[in-house]
């Protein structure tokens, strides 16, 4: 199930066609509202924001490299239960499969929502956007980001995407009804649309939009873009092991932990009501404070830093989608993306598993498998 | 809360025997199990391995309900209920009495080495000078005559084999926990009088009696020898029978008239054995024929002491008695020549294979030639050694075998990565159980190569010393191949022993030997009272064991219910046990002092001062030999001095303890969450340093304190049982289940689709054994009718179920069309299959063409004359074992055979045919399959790939079939062709989800576990019976539906569901409904439930795996007793000892 359609670029470039194209779709009778990245009057910054108004999309910006936080966790609030009414969702290829993901876990739900993810190019990470943002006289931004990004040109010193953007191996929106075509294409001259799912195909069919092919460019430049974050990617895994090997190096790599929990409110997958480490598993007893200072000469406090990424690890190395929110929450620069991205991916193919891939794929933990892993538990 | 509702004796403690004292248990009884051998588990305690999961599983049959009244231990290595008292090296030596009560006396050999003293350190073992093979392992090693009698039992003290022992003393003298005593001096309490006129007699046997113990005194002529009686007390009386003057009948004519109860051997020579026999009509016991030596007499006066007046010897009163003695293989050593067996290393039973292939075995599963230690390259099996073969006397299948090759075959196969060559030389085969087909076709991807072929003898290679079997193939031509090893599948054979006890019990033998079951319950012996469990009456395999012995262990409840045992006596020593929660933590901690400390160098003062230092700590108490009654003691005295509020024994062996730690809280009010055992020997086997054994005790001990420390949980709210089933099927086994249960006093809802009751039988004339279910059905349905408690709804159907086992409420749509609910505790499915349509050969299209239900039919009410026919093709697997019907229907082939006989009895001119695949005639079906063939019925074998063809004509049908040994088509113009459809089942899915269970691949019900719960469903409460659960016979639906009805007594049987003390609990403030402990539970007991948006735990279905508990993320489940918090601090206590280091 696929059809190509396309958007005719005019004036004003891409950005303008792309509101123009959601204002569409919220026109539409059978749409509520409309989630995307938009524009905030202060400071630049860009969030997602719900809107049922057309006359609000003119600050849309769906492709601003800003990434805050991830609009699974969002997503997430408002599908919970019924909503009152259909929304169309426009996220990152990431977080449409942290999204997924979700959604098995019985967080989100795909009822009433249409899912329209781009092909991705990146974002920054939080403290360059800032940067940049504030360095935006014309608030242009959003389109010079585009411009060089998706050319593939390299983008200044210090104006990198994120890490997790660089490594990543999903910049295509797979899980989407509605895919925004932009690699491959002269995004000022036209805009290739894909309906992916039934759901999509009617929602672009009623839209009067003309045909389209895509475009011929597109798959090689994927794969070049993957290719590149692959190697990028391959080099991580190694470095993080080397700095990460046993105990006495992970305590290292962790060392400026605080227990603050911030990576964990800003992992779209992590979606326990209230994390453990929160509650009174961890209430250590004073008594247990005094113990542990006896028996090693010293106890570090917060105890149990190292122990909370393990846990976490164990926890959320499945559904891990490598969105990088974790690093960008992180306060004290910890490269908490590097380590995770490294465990889940060897988690992810021992279970052969890959978050956000589909819907109906159960998470390998609630399935049991009676001759899998027979190098480790024997026959 | 328990109920005392009646004892029943278990005799035998293989799977069967374990399987039906469990289900007696869990329902209430009081069972006494006990097994002639040393260990429990039978044969399987010699097999790793069981097909279909090539694992073992059995402790999928420990109780599920209540689990704490059981050790939830490996059943390999051991039993522990409450409710059940095992004896080992015990044997029934009598049976008064009357169904409901009767007094059995036991009698037990006492051991040489006390099991209670024994540690297990092999000691003894290591300084015995006997060695004798090995007979856990088939004699393919050696052992010392102290031994081990299993590698894995637990407890496992040695043990010693009195045939062997020398009584040299060594071990005695070495053993540190003076364990072993191998004089016994009860022995010289036993008084023997030897009476014989030759000098030289009578002093030898003294000395010989009196070296091992005896008390004996002689006397050299019959008056002599009344005198001394009339003086004495004695007990046993060795008399000679010629004497002068007085002979020794005359003596024990005389002797027994005085004192009645007086055991008497008769000496005989040669010349007199007659009379010696004679004698024992008159009341000797038995008789001793000269020359003999101490071999034959010791052993013989020693079972007398042993059985009539050794300490072991005990009386019971029991209501019913369950008789699984197992069964044995034949010993190919002797007479079977042409196997090779008796000379040729290389050739090995199939038990001996499963020794060679187990961890534990001769070679620690390592594959090797038993000559020369080679590798092992090429092993063939040969079925049938033993079985289906007049000439040694076996004209009966033994069921199991083909399975078992297949596999042995296929687990090698898969061990060795397809290295290892496996042919199975097979006459038929058998693979008529559930999913047997499919497991047999795996087997055959696996690379496992069946060769149909007869073997006629395996010989010496001469150029290799290897085994060369000896064929003939199908041309006949004699051909050869060679082999490294050659793997028997001997023959079943009743168990040792089993004549002696059918005629204690006065049961009735079949003829090879077996106990022979009476009418249509395979589980109902010949005598009254007395039931027939597992493979003693028969081989047959584990699921068929286990469910047997489910029906039996339900007759036996039956019979104690209906003598009036079932009175409930509420348990005298129910306690109402203090709540501590709110106490100030204060434990009493008492360890062991064992009469031989491992490290007694260690510091134990230091230990005890630094733990008393522990604010939760109260007192910390050393016991001198905390197993001894006197160590007991003076822990009890203690716990009741401090009154404490929590209590950790440092002792050895856990499990010792179990039940005795409940009486200790019961004496001080204190539950059992707030009492822990730690085993602190074991740790300390492999330490000498002082300082780390007393850091290691110390962390064993902390370790038990973090997980008691904290307050016990909450008790779970028990879940009040609605006293009612509900049974689906009006057929025989659910009419059968029904009468079970309304026995037990417990009304029954019978909800039947048809109109009339009766299902299949109603059809079915008579049984391949020649008996006629008709009257069966007519009697069972009287039965039923009659019962005031079974309410029986025809034309009715279930139209939706909710609910969980002990309070199901179903919606019935009623003939009128009205719907009744009905609340009910169990649900059985017993819905029946049909006879599926046959496929292909012209069916349907001519009149011809029949199915076997057709032809049945068209007999029974005259239409057809089987005197006007000439030629009658019967074709079996009409449609089955093949394709999306891939299963063996069982009884299709035993059918075809009865049919074919009765046209040749009707007409014995009449030509029949029975074109087959593989003849399916397990067990003693195998007679009939002989006697058609005699009768003169054809048989043809076809392959899948070379069906026959049928072409039917005006006047005759032409079948047409390819006929092996010719190699050559052969036509036969049939009147008739009887196709073999099989059976198909009618298991509405909806129905079945509509209680939470499943349908397995070909429609029938999906049980919990093939084995080990063949009739349960994977949600507790709902168990399924007859054709719905397979294809089986009439007596094998019965079997199962007595099954059913007992695993469902289990409920039925209690007032509430009890939760475990370890049982997971949600925590819903933290839970964020992801539900992935719903789909991690494998027992079915959670559920969301959908008006409180809750996930819910029924915690009596709960058995504490801690699958939800791993799954949780933030421990929103958690798992009572094993919370996070105790485990974080246990973890905590053991990296004290550095255990671990982080």
């Amino acid at each position: 199930m696929s059809q190509g359609f396309k958007i005719e670029v005019k004036e004003g470039g891409a950005e303008c066609a792309l509101r123009d194209f959601l204002e569409k779709i919220l026109n539409l009778d059978e749409i509520r509202a409309v989630l995307t990245p938009l524009r905030l009057p202060y400071q630049g910054a860009v969030m997602p924001v719900l809107v049922s108004h057309g006359d609000r999309l003119g600050a849309a910006e769906p492709l601003s490299p800003a990434y805050p936080l991830s609009g699974a966790r969002i997503l997430s609030r408002l599908t919970r239960q019924e909503a009152g009414g259909r929304v169309a969702a426009v996220l990152r290829p990431c977080e449409i499969r942290a999204f997924v993901e979700l959604v098995k876990l019985k967080q989100a739900s795909l009822d009433n929502l249409i899912l329209i993810g781009a092909d991705c190019a990146g974002a920054f990470s939080n403290d360059v956007y800032k940067r940049a943002a504030a360095e935006d006289a014309d608030g242009d931004l959003a389109r010079r980001f585009r411009q060089a990004a998706y050319a593939g040109e390299e983008l200044p010193a210090g104006y990198e995407t994120a890490p997790a953007c660089r490594v990543c191996g999903h910049i295509t929106p797979d899980g989407a009804d509605v895919l925004i075509g932009l690699f491959g294409v002269d995004a000022d001259r036209e805009i290739w649309l894909e309906a992916r799912t039934e759901v999509g195909k009617a929602l672009l069919e009623g839209m009067d939009l003309p045909e389209g092919e895509e475009p011929k460019a597109r798959s090689g430049v994927i794969k070049d873009r993957v290719g590149k974050n692959r190697e990028r990617r391959d080099e991580m895994f190694h470095k993080t092991r080397e700095a990460t090997g046993g105990l006495e190096k992970l305590a290292s790599y962790l060392a400026s932990c605080v227990n603050c929990l911030n990576c964990r409110v800003a992992c779209p997958v992590c979606y326990c009501r209230e994390c453990v480490f929160g509650t009174d598993v961890f209430e250590h007893e004073p008594r247990q404070y005094m113990n542990w200072a006896d028996r090693k000469g010293a106890v570090k406090m917060p105890a149990d830093t190292v122990f909370y990424h393990l846990t976490r690890m164990a926890h959320m190395a499945a559904s891990c989608v490598g969105c990088g929110q974790c690093s960008n929450a992180c306060p004290n620069d910890i490269p908490v993306m590097d380590l995770f991205c490294t465990v889940a991916h060897g988690v992810q193919e021992g279970f052969e598993y890959e978050p956000g891939r589909d819907v109906e794929e159960p998470p390998p933990l609630a399935v049991f498998r009676e001759d899998e892993f027979a190098e480790v538990v024997g026959r | 809360m328990r109920r005392k509702i009646g004892k029943v004796l278990v005799v035998g403690a293989g799977i069967g025997g374990i399987r039906s004292a469990l289900d007696l248990a869990e329902t209430g009884y009081g069972v006494t199990l006990i097994d002639r051998a040393e260990h429990i588990g039978g044969i399987l305690s010699l097999l790793d391995r069981q097909f279909p999961t090539d694992a073992c599983g059995m402790c999928r049959m420990l109780p599920l309900l209540d689990r704490d009244t059981s050790g939830q231990y490996c059943l390999r290595k051991g039993l522990f209920h409450e409710n059940i008292d095992l004896k080992l090296s015990t044997r029934l030596i009598k049976m008064e009495g009357e169904p409901g009560r009767f007094n059995v006396t036991l009698s037990t050999r006492r051991p040489p080495i006390d099991p209670d003293r024994c540690q297990g350190c092999g000691e003894c073992a290591d300084v015995c000078p006997v060695e004798v093979p090995d007979a856990f392992n088939q004699g393919l090693s050696k052992r010392k005559a102290v031994y081990l009698p299993t590698p894995h039992a637990v407890p496992n003290p040695y043990i010693i084999d009195t045939e062997a022992c020398t009584l040299c003393g060594e071990c005695e003298k070495v053993c540190p926990t003076g364990a072993i005593s191998l004089s016994d001096p009860g022995r010289k309490d036993f008084r023997i009088l030897v009476v014989d006129d030759e000098l030289i007699v009578r002093d030898s046997l003294k000395d010989w009696l009196e070296d091992v113990g005896f008390r004996v005194e002689t006397a050299s002529s019959g008056p002599e020898a009344l005198e001394r009686l009339g003086r004495d007390a004695f007990d046993l009386l060795l008399v000679d029978i010629k004497m002068p003057g007085m002979d020794g009948v005359e003596v024990l004519r005389r002797a027994r008239e005085a004192i009645p109860d007086l055991t008497v051997i008769m000496i005989t020579a040669y010349a007199t054995v007659d009379t010696a026999v004679e004698a024992m009509k008159i009341g000797a016991l038995d008789y001793l024929t000269k020359p003999f030596n101490p071999e034959t007499l010791v052993p013989m006066v020693e079972t007398v002491y042993q059985e009539r007046h050794g300490p072991g010897r005990e009386t019971l009163e029991v209501g019913a008695v369950v008789l699984a003695c197992g069964m044995t293989y034949v010993d190919p050593a002797e007479g079977f020549g042409w196997t090779g067996y008796a000379g040729m290393p290389d050739v090995v039973t199939g038990l001996e294979l499963e020794r060679l292939l187990s961890g534990t075995g001769p070679t620690g599963g390592r594959l090797q030639r038993l000559s020369d230690g080679g590798p092992v390259k090429r092993i063939a099996w040969l079925q049938c050694v033993g079985s289906r073969d007049h000439q040694v006397d076996a004209d009966y299948c033994s069921s199991i075998c083909c399975m078992i090759s297949l596999k042995e075959a296929r687990l090698v196969r898969n061990r060795s990565g397809g290295e290892v060559e496996t042919h199975i030389f097979y006459m038929d085969l058998r693979t008529p159980g559930k999913r047997f087909q499919r497991y047999g076709e795996e087997a055959e991807a696996d690379g496992v190569l069946l060769r149909r072929v007869r073997v006629h003898s395996v010989v010496v290679d001469e150029k290799t010393g290897r085994p060369r079997i000896q064929f003939a193939s199908q041309d006949g031509r004699l051909q050869e191949e060679t082999y490294d090893l050659v793997v028997l599948a001997t023959g079943a054979r009743p168990a040792v022993g089993t004549g002696e006890l059918a005629g204690l019990l006065g049961l009735e033998l079949n003829p090879w030997g077996f106990p022979l079951a009476q009418g249509f319950n395979p589980a109902i012996s010949g005598r009254e009272g007395v039931f027939l469990s597992g493979s003693f009456s028969g081989p047959r395999d584990i699921a068929d064991s286990v469910l047997l012995a489910g029906d039996a262990a339900l007759e036996a409840s039956r019979v104690i219910h209906v003598a009036g045992g079932w009175e409930a006596l509420e348990d005298a020593d129910e306690v109402e046990y203090r709540d501590v929660s709110r106490e100030k933590v204060r434990t009493l901690i008492a360890v062991c002092r064992c009469a031989r400390e491992l490290v007694p160098e260690m510091d134990t003062e230091g230990l005890i001062q630094e733990l008393e230092g522990d604010p939760g700590v109260g007192r910390v108490k050393v016991v001198d030999n905390m197993c001894t009654a006197k160590g007991w003691e003076a822990l009890v005295e203690a716990a009741a001095r401090e009154r404490p509020n929590r209590v950790i024994l440092g002792a050895c062996l856990p499990y010792v303890y179990a039940r005795r730690l409940k009486e200790l809280g019961k004496m001080i009010r204190l539950a059992p969450g707030n009492m822990d055992v730690v085993d602190l020997r074991t740790p300390l086997f492999s330490v000498k340093d002082p300082g780390a054994a007393r850091r290691l005790t110390g962390s064993e001990l902390r370790m038990a304190l973090a997980r008691i420390r904290r307050p016990g949980s909450p008790v779970q709210e028990e879940v009040a049982v609605e006293p009612r089933a509900l049974i689906v099927g009006g057929g025989i086994a659910g009419l059968h289940a029904a009468l079970a249960l309304a026995d037990h006093g417990y009304p029954v809802e019978v909800v039947e689709r048809e109109e009339a009751l009766g299902g299949n039988l109603s059809w079915l004339p008579r049984t391949i054994e020649g008996e006629e279910p008709a009257e069966f059905l007519k009697e069972v349905q009287a039965k039923v009718e009659k019962h005031s408690l079974i309410h029986v709804h025809t034309s009715s159907e279930i139209v939706e179920a909710t609910g969980r086992a002990g309070r199901f409420r179903t919606a019935i749509r009623l003939a009128d069309k009205t719907r009744r609910t009905v609340d009910h505790a169990v649900t059985i499915l017993a819905t029946g299959g049909r006879e599926a349509e046959p496929a292909g050969y012209g069916y349907g299209e001519s009149d011809r063409v029949l199915s076997q239900k057709e032809l049945e039919t068209s007999l029974a009410r005259g239409d057809l004359d089987p005197a006007v026919l000439e030629t009658v093709v019967m074709i079996q697997c009409a449609g089955t074992r093949i394709g999306t019907r891939n299963y063996c229907s069982r009884i299709c082939c035993p059918t075809s055979i009865r049919q074919a006989l009765f046209l040749k009895e009707r007409n014995p001119g009449i030509s029949v045919w029975i074109l087959y695949r593989d003849m399916m005639t397990p067990g003693f079906l195998e007679a009939g399959y002989t006697r058609a063939r005699e009768a003169g019925v054809h048989f043809i074998r076809y392959t899948p790939d070379r069906k026959p063809e049928v072409e039917p004509g005006p006047d005759k049908a032409v079948v047409t079939a390819l006929e092996p040994v010719l190699e050559r088509d052969v036509c036969l113009r049939a009147d008739l062709v009887v196709l073999a459809g099989g059976v198909a089942p009618q298991l509405p899915g909806e129905l079945a989800g509509a209680f939470g269970a499943r349908l397995d691949e070909d429609g029938f019900f999906e049980e919990a576990d093939s084995k080990w719960r063949p009739v349960d469903g994977l949600r507790e409460g709902v168990f399924a019976c007859g054709l719905a659960l397979s294809p089986r016979s009439v007596a094998e639906s019965v079997a199962s539906a007595g099954a059913a009805a007992d695993r469902a007594l289990r409920i039925l049987a209690r007032e509430t569901l009890p939760a475990g003390l370890v049982v997971a609990r949600v925590r819903h403030a933290l839970c964020s409904r992801c539900e992935q402990c719903i789909e991690a539970c494998p027992f079915d007991a959670r559920y969301l439930d959908p008006e409180k948006g809750l996930v819910v735990v029924d915690a009596a279905v709960c058995q504490g795996c801690g699958n939800c508990a791993a799954v949780c993320p933030n421990s929103a489940t958690v798992l009572e007793g094993l919370d996070d918090r105790r485990m974080l601090d246990s973890i905590d206590a053991a990296l004290e000892a550095g255990l671990m280091s982080l």
